[in-house]
């Protein structure tokens, strides 16, 4: 973070353009299907309207000029001057790309963007606006300067509204040298106002302030035209001012006074003659200028005195100010204002709901608020245990008021928790041009189907979702779908369809990547894994087996290494990348109906259901999301492969047995069984084990303490936690836990007692 | 006195960028993000000056600056419109709808408070 607070801006600014960008892609991809209508052409023009004034702001050349082609055509659109067919659609997307780059250049995040590919959408854009290119110039030309700029003044006198009732507004003829032979020493200004001048709450005293402030000035106020106060419409405008300036000051700058109402009034501006700003002998019928602020000559108390008589029902009466701005307090609206109710008179398409109310937190912050809240659910834990262990009965106050506590505890939790939880949109958004790309580059035809962005998930794990994701629609476009003449072939629609979904299942939240491809070819899968050695070639394996043979390290179905889904990362890395989140992932496939992969992930980083245990006087935490039962396990269950390996008998199957306490190395010798319990586990790699414990002694949601940030990595251990009792409790890893103890189990050692 | 702004802008950037001139400026900065949220605004700061821009969803700037004038107590309360637009068709509607002056983006922080001067007794 930079102190700079503009460079802070910018940094705002390119937060909200990664917001903008996916607004505009959903929006796009929403016309693409159909379900757009004029308010979503509507919010495009407004997105990317918003990065071009933004990018203007810092002086980003390429994308204001990019922005600006981009949002013309989007203007056409929306005013319905042209029709947004679907090749515009698809023009307009790759625009989005294109500006997405343009953006990542500015920022300095991506290389400048190709000048060929900019210039040959800016030529589409233009095509598809004028109905014919443009020539370059223009468009680098058009942008930012001629915005609202300064237009010459028009003086039309057509425009007054009953010429009979104006006072003249002829000037005094003047014999003025030319102006290029002498400067002007000064100007008369002759400013009439129209009643919409004051409608659009423009204060004159302000104009002849700021013409002050241009030099010297001398007002008057012609009042001619002021109707008696019965006769007087307090809306309109009967004023006229003479105003000589003298000075040095360039017409421009007095132009520019007149800069906001030049439309709202008459206005003519002619020099002075150098001689006249002393005596003004060429100005007749001119009473002597007054330098001070202008008196009406009119007698106001008289008129007021008038008014009582007159105007009875006219409440309350005008506070005409001595000043000169008499017309503008205003009574009471015109009934001819608008009375409609604002919303529905400017926006009658957009839905009206509440302004969703959000304030932006320094995430430190709320980390902060989480691990705090940790520390209470903690305390909160040891406090009960305490309680219950002074003997005090369970329907005693104290205890019955724990009991409230803790339930609050937890709503505390799970509303910091939420605060971190974000939807998985903005991942999900990044991945139609993904598939566009990938589309592109593979020949093949692709329509992405998105549900659940709105699944909500721990920031972190949002974050961390976007390569597991990437990676796997490659996959599926890749290696997955067919070419459009072979799915036809095959008797489907050439479009491949791909389908990316997030819901909440049992406390996680789950990703699926499907498409209606071709499914995995198992005996070729079956052959790699033979060729590789990564099974053998008797290996009896179920379908499930084969197809999950993917995952492995160093497989790749690839005939030959593509650009698309090559890179050297396998199924094996996005396996591990979703496994260090703590998530697991596995594939089903049919032949000739396509595939699908299923990610599993924990919705949090920062708690975890675990099952408390104890090994060798140690307390220890296991993933509960990894086991799969407990059991008490009979000597006449447990063998010995080769007679040291030892394997438990589950269900039919052997699993290895791993003696936990030994393999955490918090005791030497072997255990005997004599009270433990085994859990089954099940890796991430979707093998089983069973983990010899002393006993189990109960399921808990923890906090998850860094073992690395506070300590060092441990084998065998992902993480730490507080238990209630305010011991320090171990969480294990199970996959290290299993693999560990397959190098230790070449001792024969496990005794069984009786 | 220290004078109250309001700025209604959809676009956080120019939000900052308003808030950071006009702080400068010593004004009191309040803000919106779009035409209703600003006349929800209006009606509880009553500010001295509105900078608006054009483009918003729910409400625009058109709709919020006729809203405003529809309302007795601001009815005379300046509005600024911002706006990159080269559209005369569009200042003319800001016109119409009563805006008082314009402000063009992108705006140096100088020019701004000029024109915020200007219309602000």
């Amino acid at each position: 973070m930079s102190d700079d607070p503009f460079e802070a801006i910018k940094v705002t600014f390119f937060q909200e353009c990664s917001e903008l960008l996916g607004d505009l892609e959903a929006n796009l991809l929403a016309l693409e299907t159909g379900q757009g209508d004029g308010e979503t052409i509507n919010a495009v023009f407004r997105a990317v309207h918003s990065v071009k004034g933004g990018a203007g702001a810092f002086g980003l050349e390429d994308l204001v000029r990019f922005a600006h082609v981009f949002e013309t055509l989007m203007d056409e659109l929306r005013s319905g001057r042209k029709e947004c067919d679907d090749v515009t659609i698809k023009t307009l997307l790759r625009a989005s790309d294109v500006l997405a780059d343009h953006i990542a250049a500015a920022q300095g995040t991506k290389p400048p963007v190709d000048v060929a590919r900019s210039a040959g959408l800016v030529a589409e854009l233009e095509v598809l606006t004028h109905g014919q290119a443009k020539p370059a110039a223009p468009v680098a030309a058009a942008p930012v300067e001629d915005d609202f700029g300064f237009t010459p003044l028009t003086l039309d006198l057509a425009d007054f509204g009953d010429p009979v009732e104006l006072p003249s507004l002829e000037l005094p003829s003047l014999d003025l040298p030319p102006l290029a032979a002498a400067p002007a020493a000064g100007w008369r200004i002759v400013f009439r106002p129209h009643p919409r001048l004051y409608a659009s709450a423009n204060d004159v005293s302000l104009l002849l302030r700021e013409l002050a402030r241009l030099g010297q000035t001398s007002v008057q106020l012609d009042d001619s035209g002021l109707p008696s106060l019965d006769a007087l419409d307090a809306e309109d405008a009967h004023l006229i001012w003479t105003i000589d300036l003298s000075g040095d000051a360039s017409e421009a700058s007095v132009r520019d006074v007149f800069d906001f109402v030049e439309m709202d009034c008459d206005l003519s501006i002619t020099a002075l003659a150098p001689a006249a700003s002393a005596d003004l002998p060429g100005l007749p019928e001119l009473p002597a200028l007054a330098a001070a602020p202008v008196e009406p000559d009119f007698d106001i108390a008289t008129l007021l005195a008038q008014a009582t008589a007159a105007a009875t029902d006219m409440t309350p009466a005008p506070a005409v100010a001595p000043a000169p701005a008499p017309i503008a307090p205003v009574t009471a609206p015109k009934p001819a204002a608008p009375v409609v109710a604002p919303a529905q008179a400017a926006a009658p398409a957009a839905p009206v709901g509440p302004a969703p109310v959000t304030i932006r937190v320094d995430l430190d912050r709320v980390d902060r608020l989480i691990n705090v809240v940790g520390e209470l659910v903690i305390q909160q834990a040891m406090l009960a245990q305490r309680v219950m262990e002074s003997g005090l009965a369970r329907s005693s106050d104290i205890a019955l008021g724990l009991e409230d506590l803790e339930l609050l505890t937890r709503d505390i939790q799970d509303s910091v928790m939420a605060i971190r939880a974000q939807p998985v949109k903005s991942v999900f958004q990044r991945m139609p041009r993904l598939v566009r790309e990938v589309a592109e580059m593979t020949g093949k035809r692709v329509r992405l189907v998105t549900a659940g962005e709105d699944t909500e998930v721990d920031k972190t794990v949002v974050e961390r979702l976007a390569e597991p994701i990437t990676h796997m629609l490659r996959n599926a476009i890749d290696h997955g779908l067919e070419s459009p003449e072979e799915r036809e072939a095959a008797g489907k629609p050439a479009e491949g369809v791909v389908r990316l979904a997030a819901l909440h299942r049992s406390g996680r939240i789950v990703i699926e990547i499907a498409d209606d491809g071709k499914g995995i070819n198992r005996s070729r899968v079956r052959g790699i894994a033979v060729d590789r050695g990564l099974i053998a070639e008797d290996a009896v394996l179920t379908d499930d087996e084969v197809d999950n043979l993917i995952f492995l390290p160093g497989f790749s179905t690839a005939e030959t290494i593509t650009d698309v889904s090559g890179r050297g990362v396998g199924m094996d890395v996005v396996r591990r990348s979703i496994q260090a989140l703590g998530g697991r992932i596995s594939i089903s496939s049919v032949p000739g109906k396509g595939s699908t992969f299923t990610l599993s992930l924990p919705l949090t980083l920062a708690v975890l259901d675990g099952m408390v245990v104890a090994a060798a006087e140690q307390t220890l935490v296991a993933p509960l999301s990894a086991i799969v039962e407990s059991l008490t396990p009979r000597v006449e269950d447990i063998h010995y492969v080769g007679g040291h390996d030892a394997v438990i008998r589950f269900r039919e199957e052997f699993v290895p047995l791993v003696d936990v306490g030994r393999v955490m190395g918090f005791r030497d010798d072997a255990t005997t069984l004599n009270g433990g319990v085994v859990m089954i586990v099940e890796t991430e790699a979707g093998s089983r084990a069973a983990l010899l414990v002393d006993a189990i002694n109960g399921q808990r949601q923890v906090v998850i303490k860094s073992l690395e940030t506070n300590y060092r990595h441990v084998d065998g251990v992902s993480a730490a936690t507080i238990l209630g009792d305010g011991s320090v409790a171990l969480i294990l890893d199970i996959d290290a836990l299993v693999l560990a103890g397959r190098r230790k189990s070449n001792r024969p050692e496990l005794k069984m007692a009786s | 006195m220290t004078k109250t702004v309001l700025t209604v802008d959809d676009s956080r950037t120019m939000r900052d960028m308003l808030m950071l001139a006009l702080k400068d400026a010593g004004y009191r900065v309040v803000q919106a993000e779009d035409g209703i949220h600003g006349l929800e605004v209006l009606q509880a700061e009553s500010p001295d000056i509105v900078i608006t821009d054009i483009n918003m969803p729910r409400m625009d700037g058109f709709g919020f600056i006729e809203g405003m004038r529809a309302d007795p107590n601001h009815k005379a309360t300046p509005v600024l419109v911002l706006t990159t637009e080269s559209d005369a068709a569009k200042k003319q509607r800001a016109r119409d709808a009563g805006a008082t002056g314009w402000i063009v983006k992108p705006f140096d922080p100088a020019k701004l408070v000029d024109a915020v001067r200007r219309v602000a007794a």
